[in-house]
C-alpha cells in the first residue's frame, strides 16, 4: 500500500464521524457562558456556579440529542427526473429510521458542486419518508456521489451537528437548457430525413373514420362517446402523418466552451425535434443512437450529450 | 395542533420562561419599580399576542437604546448600581424582544437575554426562589426554543409535531437539570465567596420578639411561631438532632415589678471583642441572624466569651461591622441590617465570674412592692438548705413542680408575679424566670433573668434556631460560679407545635436553611469534607490509604476520561466495521483481478460467473451492512475475509 494511501486510511480513521457548526445564537450561548463562568471563578458566587452548570449540562444534553437524530438514519436514493445544468430540479431521497425519532434534519448531497438542501421535520421511527430537495448543478455530465449530508440544529439551535451517510450513487446531468435555434428544425437537420418508419399501422393526424374494435387490438383507440351512442365499441381511423427522421451529429472531439456550446444546441435541436413529432437519432463518438421517439428516447440522447466529451463521473 | 397554535405555544412558554428569569432578578428588591411595570406590561401584551414592535423595528430598537443610555447616565451619576443597572438592561431588552415579531430566531433572543436576567438574579439575590426560577426559566424556554427550532424543519404552514418535540425537549431539560447538580457540587471552587449575595427572603418583618425590657404579662404567640431566626455552625459539633443549647441575648439585671430592664452603656466600637478568657472546653460557632430575628444584638451559645469576623447583609452588598461592647457582657452590631454572620467562642456554664458590688447589689434589688407572700413561699420552696446553690436548686425544682406550663395569658395585670405564683400558678417561660430570679433574690442570692433562645433543629450541618425557641431563664451567682438555673417545664422550653400554614412556613424555610448551606455557602471545604467523607476520614488512615480521599478526584477524573477514550474507540470500530470489511474485499478482489482500479464493489455481481461464491457471499453482505439493512455481528468480519481468501487463493498455509 502506498504511503498515501496509507495516510489517507490513518487521516480517515482520526477524522472525526461528525461535524460540528457553531451558529450564531451558539456563539453567543458560549460567550455569555464563558462570561459566567469567569464571573463564577471571579466571584466564587455558588448562583452563578449554578447557572454556569445548567448552561454546560444543556451544551452537553444538545449534543446527546442531535446525535441521537443523527444515529441510524438510512437513506434511499430515489434519484431526478430530468436535471438540467443551470436549473433547478427535483431530487429525492427515500429516508428511514428504524428506532427513535428524529427531529430538524437538513438533508444535502456531499457533493461539493451540488448546491441546495431540504429538511424533514420529524422521522418517525419504521417510517419511510420521501424528502424532495431542489438541487442546482453548475454544469453537465455524471456526478460521482459519495454520500449525502446530513445535518441537524436540534434542538435548541446552537449548534448545527452533521454526519455524511455513505450511499454512492451518480447523478447524471443534462446540458443546460437553451432556447431551439431559430432556423426550421426539421429543415436544417442535415443528412439523414427519411419517411416514417413501415411498421406504424396507426396514423396521429385527422380523424379520417370510425369502424369496430376487433379483437386484440389498442383499447385506447376507442371511441367512447360514439361507442355508447351505437352500443358497440368503436375505434377512431386517423390519417397517418409524415414523420421525418433526423439524425444529430455532435463533433466529440472539440473541447471545452464549444462543445459545451455544442451540447447545449443539440440538446435544444432534440427536444424541438421530438416536439414537433421527427424520429432523433444522435451520432457522438463512440455512441451512436438510431432515430425514434418518445421520453425514453429523448432521456437516452440527452444522457448521451450529458457524457458527450467526459470520460467518467466527475469526483468531488 | 394547528401552525397557529403551535406558534401560541411556543410564544406563550417562551414569555413565561423570560418571566420566570425576570422573577429571579426581582427577588433582590432592587430592580426598579418602573421597569418591573414595563415588564409586567409587556409580559401581559405578549401573552395576549399583542406585539405592537412587529413592525417597528427601527423604531423600538431606537426606545431600547435609549433607555439604555437613560440608565448608564444614572450609572454614572451615582443614582444607580452598576450591576442593577445592567440587569435592567437586560430586562428591557427582553421585553422589546417579547412585544416584536414571533419567530424562532426572536425566540432564541428572547431565551438568551432571559438567561442574562438569570444571571443578574443570581449576583443580585441568594434566596431559595432563585432555585424554581431557575428550574421554571430552563423548562419553559428549552420547550419553547426546541419546538422553534422543529417548526423551522417543518414546511411553511404545516404544523410542528408538538407533543414528540415536547417530550424530546424534556429530556433535554432532565439532562440539563442533573449535569448541571453535578458540575455544580464536583466543579472545584477555586475562589471565596466573597461576592454572594446573602440577604436573605423575609417572609414578613421580624418575629423573635426580643428586646432590651422584658414585660411581663403578654402573650405567648411567640412559641408557635416556626420562622427560623438564626443559624449556627458549631465546632466542635455535637451531631444530635435537637441541641440542648442556650444561646444568650439579653441579660437583665433590673426588675420593677412588672419589667426588667438591661444596665446597658456601649463602649467603643471593635472588629473582634474578648469578654471572657477562652477555655480549651469552648465552642466556636459561626452565627448567621437572619432578618426574622430583627434585632442588633448578637447572640451566643452559654457564656459567650469572644466575638469577631462580624458581617452586616445590607440590601445591596455585604460590610464588615464592628461590635459594641454593653457593659453587661452582652454585644451589639454596630449599625443596622437585615442580616448579620458573625463568629463566636463560648465556654460552657458554669463559668467563675466575680461580678464587682454595684453589680452584685443591682442583682439582689427587690422590686419596691414585693408581694409579701413571695420571701415566704422562698423559705417554704428552699427548705433546710444553707448552700446558696442548693437553695437555688430547691427553689428550681419547687416551680417546676408546683407550676404549670401555659401559653393562655389575660393579659396585663397589676401584679403579674403573684398573678402567677398565686393566683393562675400557670406561666409561661417568662413568668417562671422572673419568678425564679426574685425568689433567689428574696434568698440573699444575686440573680438575673436571661432571654435567648433555646434549642436547635439540626439542618444540613447546622442548627436552626426559631422564633419559637424564644426562651428566658434565670443565672444565679453562687460561690461555685455562675449558676443557670431554668424552671420551665422542660417540654415547653422549645417552640410549641404549630398550625398548619405555620407548619408549611417552617418547612420553606427549613428548605432555605438546606438551600444556604448546600447551595449558596457551598465551598472548597464542604467539596474536601465530602471526598474525606466518602474516603471514611483521613484521620482514621495511615500512611497511603490516609492520601486515598485527595487522590481520588483525579483517579475519578482519570478513569472518565479512559472511559469515554474506550467507549469512543468502541463505537468507531463498529461504526467503522463494513466500512473496514468494504476496504479489504476491495484489496482482495484488486489483487485477484476481478474489479478494475476505480469500479465499485456494488459493480461486482455484473460478472457472477467469475466470482466464487463466498466472495460474492461477502460482498453482499458488506453492502447489507454497509446501508444499514442488517449490522455485522462480532466476528463476522474476520470469517467473511476468511472464505473469501480462501476461495480466491486456497487454504492458508499454516
Amino acid at each position: 500500500m502506498k504511503f498515501a494511501q496509507r495516510l489517507a486510511r490513518w487521516r480517515r480513521w482520526f477524522r472525526p464521524p461528525r461535524t460540528l457548526r457553531v451558529t450564531r445564537a451558539g456563539k453567543t450561548y458560549l460567550l455569555l457562558t464563558l462570561g459566567v463562568g469567569l464571573g463564577a471563578l471571579n466571584t466564587g458566587n455558588n448562583l452563578l456556579y449554578l447557572v454556569l452548570g445548567v448552561q454546560l449540562a444543556t451544551i452537553v444534553a444538545s449534543g446527546l440529542l442531535s446525535e441521537a437524530s443523527l444515529r441510524g438514519l438510512r437513506i434511499r436514493r430515489l434519484g431526478a427526473e430530468a436535471p438540467h445544468a443551470g436549473e433547478p430540479f427535483v431530487y429525492r431521497w427515500a429516508v428511514s429510521r428504524q428506532r427513535g425519532m428524529a427531529f430538524a434534519l437538513t438533508f444535502s448531497e456531499s457533493h461539493p458542486e451540488l448546491v441546495g438542501s431540504s429538511t424533514l421535520a420529524l422521522l418517525r421511527p419504521s417510517e419511510e419518508v420521501v424528502v424532495r430537495c431542489q438541487l442546482l448543478a453548475p454544469r453537465r455530465g455524471p456526478y460521482a456521489l459519495e454520500g449525502v449530508r446530513v445535518t441537524t440544529t436540534f434542538p435548541l439551535g446552537l449548534f448545527s451537528k452533521g454526519r455524511i451517510l455513505e450511499v454512492p450513487g451518480e447523478l447524471l446531468v443534462f446540458p443546460r437548457r437553451i432556447p431551439a435555434p431559430k432556423a426550421d428544425a426539421v429543415a436544417e437537420a442535415g443528412r439523414g430525413d427519411r419517411p416514417a418508419r413501415r411498421y406504424r399501422r396507426e396514423g396521429d393526424g385527422d380523424t379520417a373514420g370510425l369502424r369496430p374494435l376487433r379483437e386484440g387490438e389498442d383499447a385506447r383507440r376507442v371511441h367512447w362517446l360514439k361507442s355508447a351512442q351505437r352500443g358497440q365499441l368503436l375505434r377512431v381511423e386517423r390519417d397517418a402523418e409524415e414523420t421525418r427522421s433526423v439524425v444529430l451529429y455532435l463533433d466529440t472531439a472539440a473541447l471545452g466552451a464549444p462543445l459545451e456550446r455544442a451540447c447545449e444546441e443539440a440538446a435544444a435541436r432534440v427536444k424541438a425535434l421530438l416536439a414537433l413529432g421527427a424520429e432523433v437519432g444522435l451520432e457522438a463518438a463512440p455512441e451512436r443512437l438510431l432515430p425514434d421517439h418518445g421520453p425514453r428516447h429523448e432521456r437516452r440522447l440527452l444522457g448521451v450529450l450529458a457524457r458527450a466529451g467526459l470520460e467518467e463521473a466527475n469526483p468531488p | 395542533m394547528t401552525a397557529r397554535g403551535t406558534d401560541r405555544l411556543r410564544g406563550v412558554l417562551r414569555d413565561l420562561g423570560a418571566a420566570a428569569a425576570f422573577l429571579a432578578m426581582t427577588l433582590s428588591s432592587q430592580v426598579p419599580l418602573w421597569m418591573a411595570l414595563v415588564f409586567i406590561a409587556a409580559l401581559g401584551l405578549a401573552l395576549l399576542d399583542l406585539r405592537p414592535f412587529a413592525g417597528h423595528v427601527r423604531e423600538s430598537a431606537l426606545l431600547l437604546l435609549g433607555s439604555i443610555l437613560v440608565l448608564w447616565a444614572m450609572v454614572a451619576s451615582g443614582h444607580m448600581d452598576l450591576v442593577v443597572a445592567a440587569c435592567t438592561c437586560a430586562a428591557l431588552l427582553t421585553a422589546q424582544r417579547m412585544l416584536s415579531a414571533p419567530g424562532p430566531a426572536v425566540d432564541q433572543q428572547v431565551a438568551l437575554s432571559g438567561l442574562l436576567m438569570l444571571c443578574g438574579g443570581a449576583a443580585l439575590s441568594a434566596d431559595l426562589a432563585f432555585l424554581p426560577c431557575l428550574f421554571a426559566y430552563t423548562i419553559l424556554t428549552s420547550l419553547a426554543v426546541t419546538l422553534g427550532e422543529v417548526q423551522r424543519a417543518a414546511p411553511a404552514g404545516a404544523p410542528p409535531p408538538a407533543r414528540p418535540v415536547l417530550r424530546a425537549a424534556v429530556a433535554l431539560v432532565l439532562v440539563a437539570v442533573v449535569g448541571g447538580a453535578l458540575f455544580f457540587f464536583a466543579f472545584p471552587r477555586l475562589s471565596w465567596n466573597l461576592a454572594a449575595h446573602r440577604s436573605t427572603l423575609s417572609l414578613g418583618g421580624p418575629v423573635a420578639g426580643l428586646g432590651d425590657r422584658l414585660r411581663l404579662g403578654g402573650s405567648g404567640e411567640l412559641k408557635s411561631n416556626p420562622r427560623i431566626v438564626f443559624r449556627a455552625e458549631l465546632e466542635p459539633d455535637p451531631r444530635v438532632d435537637s441541641l440542648d443549647g442556650y444561646w444568650v441575648a439579653y441579660r437583665f439585671d433590673t426588675f420593677d415589678g412588672v419589667e426588667w430592664r438591661e444596665q446597658a452603656h456601649p463602649g467603643r466600637p471593635l472588629q473582634r471583642l474578648t469578654v471572657g478568657p477562652r477555655t480549651s472546653r469552648g465552642i466556636s460557632q459561626t452565627i448567621e441572624l437572619l432578618p426574622a430575628y430583627g434585632s442588633r444584638t448578637a447572640v451566643a451559645l452559654d457564656r459567650p466569651v469572644q466575638f469577631s469576623m462580624a458581617t452586616a447583609y445590607l440590601p445591596a452588598y455585604s460590610i464588615r461591622t464592628a461590635l459594641l461592647p454593653m457593659g453587661d457582657e452582652s454585644v451589639r452590631f454596630d449599625g443596622s441590617a437585615s442580616g448579620f454572620r458573625y463568629n463566636a467562642y463560648s465556654v460552657p456554664i458554669p463559668a467563675r465570674v466575680e461580678p464587682d458590688a454595684a453589680t452584685r447589689d443591682r442583682r439582689l434589688e427587690l422590686p419596691p412592692h414585693l408581694d409579701p407572700r413571695i420571701p415566704a413561699l422562698a423559705h417554704e420552696l428552699a427548705g433546710n438548705a444553707t448552700e446558696p446553690a442548693q437553695m437555688a436548686r430547691r427553689l428550681e425544682r419547687g416551680l417546676l413542680q408546683r407550676y404549670r406550663y401555659t401559653l393562655e395569658l389575660p393579659g396585663p395585670v397589676a401584679d403579674p408575679l403573684a398573678d402567677f405564683l398565686f393566683q393562675r400558678r400557670a406561666g409561661h417561660c417568662e413568668d417562671f424566670a422572673t419568678a425564679l430570679a426574685v425568689l433567689l433574690r428574696t434568698l440573699g442570692i444575686p440573680s438575673r433573668v436571661v432571654t435567648g433562645f433555646y434549642g436547635g433543629e439540626r439542618i444540613a450541618n447546622v442548627y436552626a434556631v426559631r422564633a419559637g425557641d424564644a426562651h428566658a431563664w434565670v443565672e444565679a451567682d453562687v460561690p461555685a460560679g455562675t449558676l443557670r438555673l431554668d424552671a420551665t417545664p422542660p417540654q415547653n422550653r422549645s417552640a410549641a407545635r404549630t398550625t398548619l400554614l405555620s407548619w408549611f412556613l417552617g418547612a420553606y424555610e427549613r428548605l432555605e436553611v438546606r438551600w444556604l448551606s448546600g447551595v449558596v455557602d457551598y465551598s472548597f471545604a464542604d467539596q474536601v469534607t465530602f471526598l474525606r467523607g466518602m474516603g471514611g476520614g483521613a484521620s482514621q488512615r495511615r500512611g497511603l490509604q490516609a492520601h486515598l480521599p485527595r487522590a481520588a478526584p483525579l483517579a475519578g477524573l482519570g478513569a472518565l476520561v479512559l472511559g469515554a477514550g474506550l467507549l469512543w474507540f468502541l463505537w468507531r470500530r463498529r461504526e467503522d466495521e463494513a466500512g473496514r470489511l468494504g476496504g479489504a474485499l476491495h484489496r482482495l478482489l484488486a489483487a485477484a483481478g476481478l474489479l478494475a482500479p476505480g469500479q465499485w464493489l456494488e459493480e461486482l455481481p455484473r460478472a457472477p460467473q467469475a466470482v466464487p461464491t463466498p466472495v460474492r457471499r461477502a460482498v453482499a453482505r458488506y453492502l447489507e451492512a454497509r446501508f444499514g439493512t442488517r449490522p455485522l455481528q462480532r466476528g463476522e468480519r474476520r470469517a467473511l475475509l476468511d472464505a473469501a481468501r480462501t476461495a480466491l487463493h486456497g487454504p492458508r498455509a499454516l
